[in-house]
This record gives structure tokens, C-alpha cells and sequence, in this order.
């Protein structure tokens, strides 16, 4: 039993550095579900994206931090079709994002060439800014939370500006927002595109650190974000837009934390999906469990 | 005086060329002066909600024009004849956002129609102005800008709503049976809250209402609608004789007249 506590101690400070990195992913999970009431799959998508993008430049000689600023654009325009799709063409949103998301798997090949790009031998922003000490948990820990601090900072300021405000509007009302003046279509593209930019730079740094790219990455990256936003929820709840934009960041660090915890007690990697996908699944029932029969609001969402 | 608002053969059918063909607004003129407060009544599928809709912007006319205030906005879309007109919705669920705090949903009210920018929301001038302007309801609401809507109780909501629409002195109030879903006392209390506001900021309304003792007792005109076209048009001389019984026989005289004319 020590030697399993040993073995996961050591992990911490990987499981902390992966964690932060998909942190970005569940804040674009959290971002349409929750603020803009648009549940959106294109993360799926949009983390290998941003990786394969910043993968392949990285290799092809471009500076890192340009290669990380592109594949943040790429994931943009990744969520700003899915929501243009839901928008014109009235294609549920959860539909919507598998056709992005699937078509998006052929032009990440595309994009690579290849099914896999090494970037050992590369510059990263990491080496760029830490030299060699690059490789230490701890420093990528620094960088990447130094990185996600800002980003939180800055959604938290958005939220509470007057555009931000719109935006949350037309998640929890869209006829009262369109009768305020708030353009509904405009708000929910460019929500739903920032959200998979965030997806996609969270691909972007996932690959630098790894040390390679690969078409394959962040399979069922979803429902691990998804899995991590709930347990971040029941901490800090949802009452306040702070709350609300801490409990991705907080629920990622625990939720890997966990995982980490079941694998060196001898869980099966092969059966990690299932275990994950059977947590979010208990998450979701949860409250109809308690008073079966009752509503829940989570339950009228995903139904959606 | 200025027409404030002016509907000009205003035409919309639905399932147009199908057997399911419905006018909803079929050559519809109406014509509000500044000031006036217009209760519009009819049956249901008279073309009340379609009118309201039509000129809110949510449903764009097949035919005819709209101006308000002189400005053509036929072809602006709902949110930007926001800048013009204020709404309060039937049902209070859908009129304020419940996950939001009252004081959001007076500043999402406040910069309706105007240009958002990137500088902080809830400004302490904003908290205190928002506080201000609710402690008129008397409902306790101005030391609760924290708090969710989702919270309040429908007639709190419904009263808040109200707030949010006639604060930005809108050229245009439109109110869709907003008392409808409130029990009677609350309905009273939003109502009597609609005509001090409307009132005092001398607004041109317009009022959807099922209710005949509100058409009776509010407002300057009568519009009274009828396969969406306005069938009688009271004005303010002949709407201060008017009552409940003569209001109700005059709309069955006039449509069953139109019934024999088809007929």
C-alpha cells in the first residue's frame, strides 16, 4: 500500500502540469454549456486541431509562440462554423459539432501530412523560456499556471464587462437578450469560437509539452473535460460568475488528481473511459436519483 | 402631434400557398400619436401577438412598412429596434435572465440599444442609480442587486421587468399581457405600477390584454382586432363612455356583421 501512495505522490506534479493544460479544454467545455446554453462537442475536435496546427508549424521552423497564436485561430474558426451551422441551417448544436468534429479528423491528417510530427528536437515555448530546465514538471507547472491564471482573469473581467454581460444574457434568456438590443447570433459565434480557441490552445501546449503531435490525441477529451466541470462545480458552485469560471480550473486539477489515484491503485487504462464516462453518467442522474420523478435542470439542459 | 408609431398595410401569412394558410396580419393600418396608450383586444388568433411581434421586429412583415417615430424600421431586425422599444413579456420566465442578479439584468435593461464596450459593468454610480429607480416598487428589490431573478417570485419579476423597460424612457412600451400569469392582487399591483410609469415618462404603449375591466379602465384607445385587421378603433372622446357590456357587444356585433357579409 506504500508503494502505491510512493507512486502517486511522485506523480503529483505531471498529473498537476496535465491538468492545467486541460483546463483550458474544460474552461471551452464549460463556456457554451453553462454560460452560453449551447452544448457544444467541438472541443473534441478543436484540442487536436490546435495541436496538429502548432505541431506541424513548430516543425516546420516557425517561432512557437506565432505557432500557438495560429492554432488558437484555427480553433476559433472551428467553433464559429459549428455555431454558424446551428444558427442557419437550425442543426441541433450537439449534431452540429460531431459534423465539425468528424470533418475536422480529415484536416488535421491534412494539415499533418502524417499521422504523427516528433517535436523533440525542436524549440517549444517552453525551451524557449525556461532553456533546459524545460523538462521539470514544476516549471511547466509555473508557465502553464502562470498562463491559465491570466486567462481566468481576463474571462472573469469579460463576464463582468458590458459585452461580456450580453453575452451571458443570451445564454440565460435569448428572446429577453434579442429585446435588449443584444445581437443573439453574433454573441453565441463569437462565444462558441472563443471556446474552442481555448480548446485549441490548450492542444497546442498539450503537444509542445508531450513532445510530439498525433491525429489520434485527446480521444474522448470531452467527456474527461465534462467530467472534470461537474466535479469542479460541486466545489465551488455556480451562484457567481467567478464561481463559475474557477470550476474548470479547480475541477481539472482534482479530477486528474483522481485518475492518477485509480491507475496507480491498478485500474485498467482500458478501462478508464468507461469509468469516466460512468462517473459523468452518476454526476448527470444524481439529482433524479434523489427525488426520482422531479425535474432537474441539468437533466432539461442535455436533453436540449 | 407626431405619429409615434405607424403600421401601413402591415401583412404576414403563414404556410403561405399551403391548405394551412393563415393570415395572421392581413393589410393592417394603425397609427399611434405620441403619448397614447393603446390597448389592443381581440380573440384568440385575432393577430394581437402577430401585431405586437411585427412591430417588436420578432416576426418580419410579407408586406407593408412600419415606422417609428418617423424612421422607417421595416427592415431593421428585433435587436435593433431595441434602440426604439421596450418590451415586457407575458410570461416572466422569459422577460429577465433568471441566472443573472437584478443588477445585471438593469444594466443588460440600461444599455439597450446602445453601444457595449469592454469597461467594467456594475459600476458603483450604476448600483446606486439601479438601486434608486427600484425602490420605487416598494418590493424591497433595491438591497437585492445581488441577487438572482430566478429567485423572485413571478410578480417580482414581472415588476422588475417593467422597471427594466420604462427606465430607458423608450419611444415605444410594448406590454404582452404582462399581468396574465400573476394572481389578481399581484396583477393590480403591476398594473397600477405600469400606468404611474407610463404616466409620469408620458410613454406611447401599447398593451395586449384578455382582461375587459383593464381595456375599460386604462389607457386612452381601444383597438380591437379581428382576422388581423383592426375591426373597431375607439378613441379617447368615445373610450371615457365606454363599459364592460357595451365593449363586448359592440365586438360581436361588429364581427358577426362581418360573418353574415361573408356568409
Amino acid at each position: 500500500m506504500l508503494d502505491v501512495f510512493n507512486s502517486f505522490y511522485g506523480l503529483i506534479p505531471v498529473t498537476i502540469a496535465q491538468s492545467l493544460i486541460v483546463s483550458f479544454v474544460v474552461l471551452g467545455v464549460m463556456l457554451p454549456f453553462r454560460i452560453l446554453n449551447f452544448p457544444d462537442l467541438t472541443s473534441e475536435g478543436a484540442f487536436p486541431l490546435g495541436g496538429c496546427v502548432c505541431g506541424t508549424l513548430i516543425a516546420a521552423g516557425i517561432n512557437p509562440f506565432l505557432a500557438v497564436f495560429v492554432a488558437l485561430l484555427c480553433g476559433f474558426a472551428a467553433g464559429c462554423t459549428t455555431a454558424f451551422i446551428h444558427l442557419r441551417f437550425k442543426i441541433n448544436t450537439l449534431l452540429a459539432g460531431i459534423l465539425v468534429m468528424t470533418m475536422l479528423y480529415s484536416i488535421n491528417l491534412r494539415i499533418m501530412g502524417r499521422t504523427n510530427i516528433p517535436l523533440f528536437t525542436y524549440d517549444t515555448t517552453f525551451t524557449l523560456l525556461a532553456g533546459p530546465a524545460a523538462n521539470f514538471a514544476w516549471v511547466k507547472i509555473a508557465i502553464v499556471g502562470a498562463l491559465i491564471a491570466l486567462v481566468v482573469a481576463a474571462m472573469l473581467y469579460f463576464f463582468m464587462s458590458e459585452k461580456g454581460t450580453s453575452m451571458r444574457a443570451v445564454g440565460a434568456s435569448p428572446d429577453m437578450a434579442e429585446a435588449q438590443g443584444i445581437n443573439v447570433s453574433t454573441a453565441t459565434i463569437i462565444g462558441v469560437g472563443a471556446a474552442s480557441a481555448l480548446s485549441a490552445t490548450g492542444g497546442s501546449i498539450m503537444v509542445q509539452t508531450q513532445g510530439f503531435a498525433d491525429v489520434n490525441m485527446g480521444f474522448g477529451i470531452l467527456i474527461n473535460g465534462l467530467a472534470a466541470l461537474i466535479i469542479g462545480e460541486a466545489i465551488t458552485g455556480r451562484q457567481t460568475i467567478l464561481r463559475q469560471i474557477l470550476a474548470p480550473v479547480v475541477g481539472s486539477l482534482i479530477y486528474y488528481q483522481l485518475i492518477s489515484f485509480c491507475l496507480t491503485l491498478g485500474l485498467a487504462p482500458a478501462d478508464l473511459k468507461f469509468a469516466t464516462g460512468a462517473f459523468v453518467l452518476l454526476m448527470l442522474a444524481l439529482p433524479n436519483l434523489r427525488k426520482s420523478g422531479g425535474s432537474s435542470q441539468i437533466r432539461e439542459k442535455i436533453r436540449e | 402631434m407626431t405619429d409615434m408609431l405607424s403600421v401601413k398595410d402591415g401583412t404576414k401569412i403563414f404556410y403561405r400557398g399551403t391548405q394551412d394558410e393563415r393570415r395572421a396580419l392581413d393589410g393592417l393600418n394603425v397609427t399611434l400619436k405620441s403619448g397614447d396608450f393603446c390597448i389592443v383586444i381581440g380573440s384568440n388568433g385575432a393577430g394581437k401577438s402577430s401585431f405586437l411581434n411585427a412591430v417588436s421586429g420578432k416576426l418580419p412583415l410579407d408586406s407593408g412598412r412600419i415606422s417609428i417615430d418617423g424612421q422607417d424600421v421595416t427592415k431593421l431586425n428585433a435587436h435593433r429596434r431595441a434602440q426604439f422599444i421596450a418590451r415586457v413579456f407575458q410570461d416572466p420566465m422569459i422577460g429577465t435572465a433568471p441566472t443573472m442578479t437584478i443588477g445585471e439584468n438593469m444594466l443588460l435593461a440600461e444599455l439597450r440599444g446602445k453601444p457595449r464596450g469592454f469597461s467594467y459593468g456594475l459600476t458603483a454610480a450604476r448600483r446606486a442609480r439601479y438601486s434608486q429607480q427600484l425602490a420605487e416598487l416598494n418590493l424591497g428589490l433595491e438591497n437585492r442587486l445581488d441577487m438572482q431573478v430566478g429567485l423572485l417570485s413571478g410578480g417580482q419579476r414581472q415588476s422588475l421587468s417593467l422597471v427594466m423597460a420604462v427606465s430607458t424612457h423608450p419611444k415605444l412600451l410594448l406590454l404582452d399581457e404582462h399581468t396574465a400569469a400573476l394572481d389578481p392582487r399581484t396583477a393590480k399591483l403591476v398594473m397600477d405600477t405600469t400606468v404611474r410609469a407610463v404616466d409620469e415618462l408620458k410613454l406611447t404603449t401599447m398593451m395586449v390584454t384578455h382582461n375587459m375591466e383593464h381595456a375599460i379602465n386604462y389607457g386612452n384607445r381601444i383597438i380591437m382586432m379581428d382576422a388581423g385587421k383592426v375591426l373597431v378603433d375607439i378613441g379617447p372622446e368615445e373610450k371615457r363612455g365606454i363599459t364592460v357590456p357595451s365593449l363586448i357587444d359592440r365586438f360581436h356585433t361588429k364581427s358577426d356583421a362581418i360573418a353574415l357579409q361573408g356568409a
